[in-house]
């Protein structure tokens, strides 16, 4: 569906609205994913939907509604439901608004119309290119080719009328040997720019190069995260940037705004004008979103807030909301986070190293005590020992629990910023080396 | 158009373009929720989503597609994108993976419902969540209250080219409320029920069993009290779960380790592999003799009871677990086959849009004969936990650490003082074969997990772990507040 189609929709569905204010939001998706085993394609998926959420205020009230019908009889009848829950909710104490016109320019090379055209044939030829390797170094592969485009319109009876396109592409791999695993990734807005064949030797070498993995003790350990494992922690350090979680004392940095929470070379970003992570220039209520410092030079400087958080903390609406209807209670989010690289390569920090682990991946990241910032989680597929400055070989995967905040006093981030994540999160960052990581317990693996 | 009118261009279109088999799910959904914060409605919303996804089979690959357009042309169009996807995976297969499935059931299944959610007035709703969630702040130091309401109605239509005809009404309901207590350097939540609210298939009866009102200032003392509460000791301790952490320890360790794509590889690249393997069937011991679970996709008020799954095969009752013996998989028909069984109908899909996949739907661990308050008596000194906060378990499913919201000393078999920031870790079958007690039938309780995550594109499914509370000597206490 084009951004035209979008705003008529979006017009047509506000005209039918009776409510004292109203904003819609037309989202159109389109996935596709190729996801293969063995290098075999067991999943291949394409998905289509457009969907029209209403949000209705009446005498201060609001109420929501959804749908996914376009004809007359089902516009009226969203507009009429979200109406009816607005009669019928109790009056908010803060009164809800709707976004006013608002100037915003969407970041350059949010959209590519190759990857949006991409068909089922273009993503088998990348995970092809990944079949070549793992049969060349006789592993079996695991991973997907994806290929997606979006839009969103919003327009506001105050008048504001906005939209974004973006596409985006990504794919990951595991290549699985006999006693070990290795993995890489790559995203990026264009399909273009996805190396099937850069990616499946990245994850074959890593898959070879960790055979035979040795046990090493648990405890304290010097390590090298790479940026897809860095990234595990970040999902679960950037929500303490929200200002719902700030204003309700459950944040690592509650309390601490303007104050020192890393060291002075840890600065981070939510900029969702990123080159290699373009996003939305607006957020889900109409409102635009600011690029801001959530740390700079290891000083917290920023929370992210939304039309109601700002009102509540009387602080700028930073434009962080996040879509109301149908989710779990979570407030403004920084979805564009972006870390501030180092100046030397990762292999000078591994040449520094006299021993230490470098690390892949995380998995299954959980906050342990979500105040305090400690979590834990496992290394998974690619995890090696660094002695005397080079890597040796692989080791068992291990169980970590960590401080976040702790680790960030002290560290040293190479100069290699990467786009990383997938479905869960997306954002960028570099390595990064802490001196001081804590392991609880070795795997079989 | 009727959907079988609709069902019929589809099939006829796939098999046009060279499908083998092709099968259509036209989905109605509709989902209502409501949410309560500190005396106010933050939200109130009522989402419908309508369309239908596709499955077709050529040369032994699998294509989906999905829509919301129900024209001709749209149908038509989505019936050749499935095909043309099909096809694409068939060009660079290294083997064959479907085959046409040729079962065809002809039948209706509807949740069963004390009372209609439909039928209770917004008013009533959220008058429940705003009276429940007042009572929270029984101190000063709960900063927030929170109360939600989810209604979910969803009517499934399947038609194959074998002929099936399958429709269904799918009901399922949940609520909750939590506290958040603030203290100095200090957060502690409280949950009810369990760790998630209870989330079970059916009508209304379901919110009224919850109890939001009559436990609401009992989790906010809870939440209060844990601000001044001694932190958990560290060490090796006998413990005593809860039903809702029995409940996600089968979740995490069983259920998943369980799923017949993991074992196989098909889910190698994200959600994992598993520890378990078929040459395990009949002879690992993955649990103690007490240790039985089964999948049964018909138990009442099971989040994921339904007639049949989202393949079309109808459910059925089967084990996983035999008295501490590893005797099946969940699968689907794919899987089921490459071990030379049937399915056991675990395909689920998040909805219409989604590729149908396997998931764990209602897998339960029988009820032991200890009524559940005994199962302390014979600890000299251990530890009780209750309410999950913090679960993590490697990607084989071995290696995990769990931590609850809410622990007990246990001191000469009766419980004690309340302890904060209880947690606990193991590896799966050394943990489930020192399981020496289950709480009894009296104690059993469906406790569903509305927001399992698995699959890319990731997808939510609804499930159920029905547990009771239960016993484990020797466990790993205190892992994580002892770095």
């Amino acid at each position: 569906m084009t951004a035209e189609e979008r705003l008529a929709l979006a017009q047509r569905t506000l005209a039918r609205s009776r409510a004292d204010a109203t904003d819609v939001t037309v989202t159109a998706t389109h996935r596709a994913l190729s996801r293969f085993t063995r290098e075999t394609i067991h999943q291949n998926v394409d998905e289509v939907n457009v969907t029209i959420a209403v949000r209705a205020i009446v005498d201060g009230r609001v109420g929501i509604a959804s749908t996914n019908a376009r004809d007359d009889d089902a516009i009226a009848a969203v507009n009429d439901r979200a109406r009816e829950l607005a009669t019928l909710a109790p009056r908010d104490q803060l009164a809800p608004l709707v976004a006013p016109p608002a100037a915003v320019e969407a970041p350059p090379g949010a959209y590519d119309a190759p990857t949006a055209q991409a068909g089922a044939e273009r993503r088998a030829q990348i995970a092809a290119a990944m079949f070549a390797h793992a049969k060349d170094a006789q592993l079996w592969s695991s991973g997907y080719v994806t290929s997606e485009d979006s839009g969103l319109t919003i327009a506001t009876s105050a008048g504001a009328r906005l939209a974004f396109d973006g596409t985006s592409a990504g794919t990951n791999v595991k290549m699985n040997g006999a006693d070990s695993t290795g993995w890489a990734e790559a995203y990026a807005v264009g399909i273009g720019a996805l190396d099937g064949d850069a990616v499946g030797a990245r994850a074959a070498r890593k898959a070879v190069a960790a055979n035979n993995p040795a046990a090493v003790d648990p405890g304290s350990w010097t390590v090298i995260l790479e940026p897809a494992a860095f990234g595990e922690l970040l999902a679960f350090f950037r929500p303490y940037f929200s200002a719902e979680l700030y204003a309700e004392g459950a944040s690592y940095i509650s309390g601490k705004l303007d104050e020192r929470i890393a060291g002075e070379n840890v600065t981070i970003r939510d900029d969702y004008a990123h080159p290699l992570n373009p996003g939305m220039p607006f957020d889900f209520s109409g409102a635009p979103t600011a690029r801001l410092a959530l740390i700079e030079n290891g000083i917290a400087r920023g929370i992210v807030t939304d039309d109601v958080w700002s009102r509540r903390l009387d602080r700028p609406n930073t434009g962080h909301a996040v879509p109301r209807a149908g989710g779990w209670p979570v407030g403004p989010q920084p979805l564009h986070t972006v870390v501030e690289p180092g100046t030397r390569p990762v292999d000078a920090l591994i040449a520094e190293t006299a021993r230490g682990l470098l690390i892949t991946r995380l998995w299954y990241v959980r906050y342990v005590d979500q105040r305090r910032s400690i979590v834990t989680g496992m290394t998974r597929d690619g995890t090696f020992l660094i002695e005397g400055g080079k890597v040796r070989g692989g080791v068992r995967n291990m169980r970590f629990n960590v401080a976040i905040g702790e680790l960030l006093e002290d560290c040293e981030f190479a100069n290699d910023p990467t786009r990383t994540g997938g479905y869960a999160y997306s954002l960028v960052t570099p390595s990064v080396k802490f001196p001081r990581f804590r392991f609880a317990s070795v795997s079989p693996y | 158009m009727e959907f079988s009118d609709c069902a019929a261009r589809v099939l006829d279109t796939a098999a046009a373009r060279g499908a083998a088999y092709c099968d259509v799910r036209f989905e109605r959904g509709r989902s209502e929720r409501i949410e309560v914060r500190n005396g106010e409605v933050t939200g109130l919303s009522d989402e419908r989503s309508d369309g239908y996804g596709i499955r077709a089979l050529v040369d032994g690959a699998w294509g989906f597609a999905s829509s919301n357009g129900f024209a001709d042309a749209a149908l038509d169009e989505a019936a050749a994108r499935a095909v043309a996807l099909a096809r694409a995976g068939a060009a660079v297969a290294a083997f064959r993976l479907g085959e046409a499935p040729v079962d065809c059931y002809v039948d209706t299944f509807e949740t069963a419902l004390e009372r209609d959610p439909r039928s209770v007035p917004i008013g009533e709703r959220v008058a429940l969540l705003l009276e429940a969630e007042a009572l929270l702040h029984a101190a000063p130091s709960v900063r927030v209250g929170r109360a939600w309401l989810d209604l979910w109605r969803t009517e499934k239509f399947f038609f194959s080219s074998t002929g099936s005809r399958i429709a269904q009404t799918i009901v399922q309901t949940g609520s909750a409320i939590s506290a958040l207590a603030v203290g100095e350097g200090d957060a502690q939540n409280r949950m009810w029920p369990g760790d998630r609210g209870l989330y079970q298939s059916g009508g209304w009866e379901i919110v009224d069993a919850a109890g939001l009102r009559e436990n609401a200032q009992r989790i906010g003392e809870e939440a209060h009290q844990l601000l001044s509460a001694p932190q958990c000791p560290s060490g090796i301790f006998d413990i005593v779960l809860g039903g809702s952490q029995v409940s996600l320890q089968i979740h995490e360790s069983c259920g998943h380790a369980a799923e017949l794509d993991r074992v196989l590889g098909w889910e190698a690249n994200f959600s994992g592999t598993s520890f378990l393997s078929p040459g395990g069937l009949g002879t690992l011991k993955y649990g103690s003799d007490l240790v039985t679970i089964e999948i049964d996709n018909a138990l009442p008020r099971g989040l994921a009871t339904a007639g049949y799954d989202d393949e079309g095969a109808r459910s059925v009752r089967s084990d996983v677990i035999k008295n501490g013996v590893l005797v099946g998989f969940e699968s689907s028909r794919d899987t089921a086959r490459a071990l030379g069984r049937s399915t056991n109908a675990c395909v689920r899909a998040q909805s219409w849009e989604h590729v149908p996949m396997i998931r764990m739907c209602n897998l339960n661990l029988l009820p032991g004969t200890t009524p559940g308050e005994e199962l302390v008596r014979d600890i000299a000194d251990g530890i009780y936990m209750e309410a999950n906060r913090s679960w993590s378990i490697d990607d084989r499913r071995q290696n995990f650490q769990f931590g609850c919201q809410i622990g007990w000393e246990i001191k000469g078999g009766k419980r004690g003082r309340m302890l904060k920031n209880p947690t606990y870790g193991g590896t799966t079958p050394e943990f489930w074969n020192s399981c020496d007690a289950i709480g009894d039938a009296a104690s059993w309780l469906a406790w569903g997990t509305p927001n399992c995550g698995k699959g890319e594109p990731m997808q939510t499914g609804r499930t159920t772990q029905a547990a009771a509370p239960a016993r484990f000597r020797g466990v790993a206490v205190g892992v994580g507040y002892d770095r």
